[in-house]
């Protein structure tokens, strides 16, 4: 009878935390565009063109891609047009779309982006004059701790070879299978069944060089998906501009407000297109890869 | 240059009020204190009203009246206060005379409510305007939550004034963040003047005497704070009798005794209140077991000592504490440590017939301590403010038309703000907090003001004065003149018309955190980087009494304008090796409003209603693309009624009803795609448009108190013993107290979750007074 007089009072007192799914009347929004394409020199290029959608809304975000643009990048002696292409995304059980050019990309040039769609035209420049640094080696760490929490990491090691400001960003090919993790969760994918899967892991943080020209840069990077002892990992830096760079810190910082209700959220501000879009129009130059076997 | 300016100002100032002071022959002058006449307690805002000139005077906070009238061979004279028998005089005096003048409480119990022959009319004939008295037989009577009666909670009813979120602490006035209102017990600055979650307030009704909340036209007395002044003070103490009463609840129970020390020259009054739910379950409880404990206490003490005629002095000691630890759903765990110790010497010295002082020396210390979890993510956060305040003011009543107040304060502050938040690590220790390795803050703070309350003639009176604060925090100083006038025009006997302007600077902030659900709030001074905060208000009000004054009606509007207001930049995350000036950011808000008010206090069904509407904004230049924004707690209606009927001699039921819009809070508007695949990005990132751009579901809630009074024999002794069966929230509303976003697993879209806390909650309480 304690107990339960007990259990009462811990009720009224504490009252736990009811919890329920509501909707929220969002103001209107107003749609507006994603334009993201990192020019790889001897890649052809790829645009991805997207409409943003309303949070709650429940269109599959791959669903938003912007059909019938007229997409052109093009330097000071030819112009490549641009056509929708997809690829199948094993993981996500989902084609994915952008728009793919023919003409790969020349070293030391000028790029202009051109895209008409709707009525409306978006531009950018960018020049693929980037240097690849190179990999000294790479190392890994059980445990450590940074802004995003305590985690394990994988550890490049690289030299910033020249007197420039550079921006780079770390990238990890690996093949992974249902079994693994990705962040604390499980990866839900009924398209992989009992197989194997490759992944490109893309570093959340980018970084800079400031104050560290021309020595070694260390940076230590937290896996998105969980791994085996053994597991073999292909890892690159990506050399990218600051356009590209400033685009990639501010998604890092607004999805750290994103999970942390601890930091304030980040509103992204206006790029290369304006207040008519969201996103980059940038190039990226990719170090010589490095394998990495995961030692536990 | 600058101090000689303001200087200049207020020595001008005082001549014009000293020039307009000394117009008046042939008078004499009555001075003394009002006071009960069982218990000695001298009895603030009590009326002496001369039959033979219609003047009147009022008793300060301290009970001292004086008035200066003319000579007349036989002069007659009322004296009233709420809840007490008027008594009427006629005096055969030559020449001035000092007289303290006793008043027989009114033997009905709820005497405010019924005694219509005294009804007040202060709120249609003081100059002053946006001052609201908060009846203290009023939280008597209303419902009870856990059968705790709370201050706070009443002040949630009047126009004007908001609670936080349900289970946030704080209230919010006139578009004002909760930072922004100066609480005060017996002088001393209480900084959290709440327990957890908002609950219920740190105040013990029963050992509190008087409560002002003040919105607007602040008289040069108060500074430092933007939005309002609550004035608390607490009961001297029966210099007569013991007495001793409490209550006992699901919750706590609460003790206060009173007394004599020296009978009619001195007494003390001590109140403590305790939860006992962690003694409860303790032994219930498995060791290590990571789940809930919590417990809060609050003591009060004071003595007064009647020096002589005209010398009195005052000790008072006030503690309160929360610690809390919660493990519960996985929105809502925390450990919480936070509590306020003051204590003060008071010395109230009569100079003459007209001159009265007040002199304070007053402690002060603060912390919180929090350490909350929210998903994968934790913050720790600790604030501790030490204050040693000195304060002098002066009260000079040189005839019926003036009362001139003047004095100075000087505070020096002590801060020691540090904060951390992160993911939880898997395994290894979280980072923390250590107080005594936080960086300590060091400020001064000076004032002085001069006003006078003049009546001009039987139509017009102005209350007008001069506030200069001095500010030093390192080699940076701030001063300033800050300029406050109330002017009323009396229509007829009651009905008055009111304006006021008032400037308001203020030093210490709090800076919110606007995603976190827990009060994840740091004080800050002003300095170099951080500049004080600095409002300027008018208002303009329609007071009107009826059926002798048994109904009070009002109609405030008013116009703010803030500057300087904080805020942390955007995507701030708060690390150990933070320099918190250097993650905050500024900016401008307004709020325009108008208040109605009505109130019936006569008859078996008392009780008020009030509503406000409301719009606040703010303006940052480095937030939300530099465009207008509304403020937090920007709600657009709020609507609160209150009831209390008599059922019998014994019965009283009250109810109370409120609702208001939903808060502001920021959410993406939108969402798009990102290429890069196997990023921890999820593949998404947001496009927010506009801050603050969600609103929280309408906030709605009925209270029901049933109260049975008797007056019983316990142990032989006569006693009033009191039942109080209440509920909270009767229909069980589920109101928000936050909102968090989180994503479907299965179909990966976003999904808003809404976090409430009290629902229905039934309490039964027994309180008794010998």
């Amino acid at each position: 009878m304690k107990q339960i007089t007990i259990i009462m009072l811990l009720s009224i007192l504490f009252l736990t935390a009811c919890e329920k799914d509501i909707s929220i009347q969002m103001p209107q929004y107003t749609n507006r565009v994603s334009i993201q394409c990192g020019l790889e020199v001897g890649v052809s290029p790829k645009v991805f063109f997207y409409s943003t959608v309303p949070y709650f809304d429940i269109t599959s975000l791959r669903q938003a891609f912007v059909n019938g643009a007229n997409v052109k990048i093009s330097n000071a002696t030819e112009t490549d047009s641009l056509i929708k292409d997809s690829t199948y995304n094993y993981l996500k059980c989902e084609f994915e779309y952008y728009y793919q050019g023919k003409t790969p990309i020349k070293a030391n040039q000028s790029y202009q982006l051109t895209i008409v769609s709707k009525g409306e035209t978006y531009k950018a420049t960018t020049k693929t004059n980037l240097v690849p640094v190179s990999i000294d080696s790479v190392g890994y760490t059980q445990q450590f701790s940074d802004i995003y929490g305590e985690h394990e990491g994988v550890i490049p090691y690289f030299h910033d070879n020249t007197n420039l400001t550079n921006y780079y960003r770390y990238e990890m090919k690996r093949d992974i299978d249902t079994t693994m993790k990705y962040r604390e969760g499980k990866i839900y994918s009924p398209c992989i069944g009992g197989g194997k899967v490759t992944v490109l892991e893309l570093g959340r943080s980018v970084y800079n060089n400031a104050n560290l020209s021309n020595s070694q840069i260390k940076i230590v990077i937290e896996p998105a998906y969980s791994h085996k002892a053994g597991m073999v990992g292909i890892v690159r830096i990506r050399t990218i501009d600051k356009v590209t760079f400033d685009f990639f810190d501010q998604l890092d910082k607004q999805k750290l407000g994103q999970t942390n209700p601890f930091v304030e959220p980040l509103f992204l501000i206006d790029g290369q297109f304006g207040k008519k879009a969201v996103g980059y129009f940038g190039s990226i130059v990719r170090s010589a890869p490095v394998q990495f076997i995961f030692p536990e | 240059m600058e101090y000689k300016s303001i200087s200049r100002k207020l020595v001008a100032l005082g001549l014009v009020i000293f020039a307009t002071s000394y117009v008046v022959a042939q008078n004499i002058t009555l001075s003394g204190y009002i006071k009960d006449e069982h218990s000695k307690e001298s009895l603030a805002g009590a009326s002496v009203f001369s039959t033979n000139y219609k003047i009147g005077a009022s008793t300060n906070e301290y009970g001292f009246f004086s008035i200066t009238i003319p000579k007349a061979d036989t002069l007659g004279l009322v004296v009233s206060y709420i809840g007490y028998k008027p008594q009427a005089k006629k005096l055969f005096i030559k020449n001035s005379l000092r007289l303290d003048i006793l008043l027989e409480p009114n033997a009905a119990e709820l005497s405010e409510v019924v005694v219509s022959a005294n009804r007040n009319d202060n709120n249609v004939n003081r100059a002053q305007m946006g001052v609201l008295d908060v009846p203290i037989k009023s939280i008597n009577t209303l419902p009870v939550l856990a059968g705790e009666r709370d201050l706070m909670k009443i002040l949630q009813f009047l126009p004007g004034v908001q609670q936080g979120q349900e289970g946030t602490t704080g209230f919010f006035v006139r578009g004002g963040n909760s930072d922004q209102n100066l609480v005060q017990l017996d002088e001393a600055t209480i900084y959290n003047p709440n327990h957890i979650f908002g609950l219920f307030s740190t105040f013990n009704v029963n050992a509190l005497k008087g409560v002002s909340l003040i919105k607007g036209g602040f008289p040069a007395k108060y500074g430092g704070r933007l939005s309002s002044i609550l004035d608390i003070s607490m009961k001297d103490g029966d210099k007569e009798n013991f007495h001793v009463e409490g209550g006992i609840g699901l919750l706590s129970s609460n003790l206060t005794i009173q007394g004599p020390l020296e009978k009619g020259k001195s007494s003390f009054i001590v109140s403590g209140r305790r939860s006992y739910i962690d003694l409860l379950t303790k032994p219930f409880m498995p060791g290590g077991i990571n789940g809930v404990n919590y417990y809060l206490y609050d003591f009060n003490a004071k003595l007064n000592y009647e020096l002589g005629k005209n010398d009195h002095l005052f000790l008072g000691y006030f503690t309160g504490k929360d610690n809390a630890v919660y493990t519960g759903t996985n929105s809502l765990n925390f450990n919480i440590d936070f509590g306020n110790t003051t204590s003060n010497v008071r010395w109230n010295h009569i100079f003459g017939d007209k001159l009265f002082s007040n002199t304070s020396l007053i402690f002060n210390d603060y912390h919180l301590g929090l350490a909350t979890d929210q998903g994968n993510y934790y913050s720790m956060l600790y604030t501790g403010i030490k204050d040693i305040t000195l304060k002098s003011d002066f009260t000079f009543m040189p005839g019926p038309n003036h009362e001139v107040k003047a004095g100075f304060s000087y505070t020096n502050h002590t801060l020691f703000p540090g904060a951390v938040s992160g993911k939880i690590p898997k395994k290894g220790n979280r980072l923390v907090v250590n107080p005594d390795s936080i960086a300590q803050q060091y400020s001064n703070e000076a004032a002085f003001y001069i006003s006078d309350e003049l009546k001009i003639n039987d139509m017009l009176s102005v209350s007008y004065g001069i506030r200069a604060p001095f500010f030093v925090s390192g080699s940076k100083t701030y001063t300033f003149v800050e300029p406050r006038i109330t002017a009323k025009l009396s229509l007829n006997e009651t009905t008055s018309l009111k304006a006021s302007y008032t400037e308001m600077n203020q030093f210490m902030h709090l800076v919110p955190n606007s995603t976190a659900s827990m009060p994840t709030d740091i004080w800050l001074t002003s300095s170099a980087k951080v500049k004080p905060e600095n409002s300027k208000q008018i208002a303009l009000g329609l007071f009107k009494n009826f059926d002798n004054n048994g109904i009070e009606t009002s109609v405030e509007v008013y116009y703010k304008t803030m500057t300087n207001q904080v805020l942390f930049k955007e995507g701030t995350q708060i690390t150990l090796k933070s320099n918190i000036e250097d993650m905050l950011t500024f900016g401008d808000g307004n709020s325009y409003g108008i208040e109605f008010f009505a109130k019936k206090n006569f008859g078996k069904l008392t009780g008020w209603v009030s509503y406000t509407l409301s719009k606040t904004t703010e303006l940052f230049p480095d937030l939300n693309y530099g465009k207008e924004f509304p403020f937090t707690y920007d709600r657009r209606h709020n609507l609160s009624a209150t009831a209390i009927y008599e059922l019998s001699k014994r019965w009283t039921v009250s109810a109370d009803f409120t609702l208001y819009s939903g808060s502001a809070f920021t959410l993406p508007s939108g969402k798009v795609f990102v290429s890069d695949e196997g990023s921890l990005y999820d593949n998404i990132y947001y496009d927010y448009t506009t801050r603050n751009n969600a609103r929280l579901p309408i906030y709605h809630r009925l209270d029901v108190s049933f109260s049975n009074k008797k007056h019983v024999k316990i142990f032989g002794l006569p006693c009033e013993r009191e039942w109080v069966f209440g509920v909270y929230n009767l229909y069980s509303r589920q109101n928000p107290y936050f909102v968090y976003l989180t994503t479907d697993y299965i179909t990966k879209q976003p999904v808003a979750k809404q976090v409430s806390l009290l629902p229905i909650i039934p309490s039964v309480s027994f309180n008794f007074k010998f």
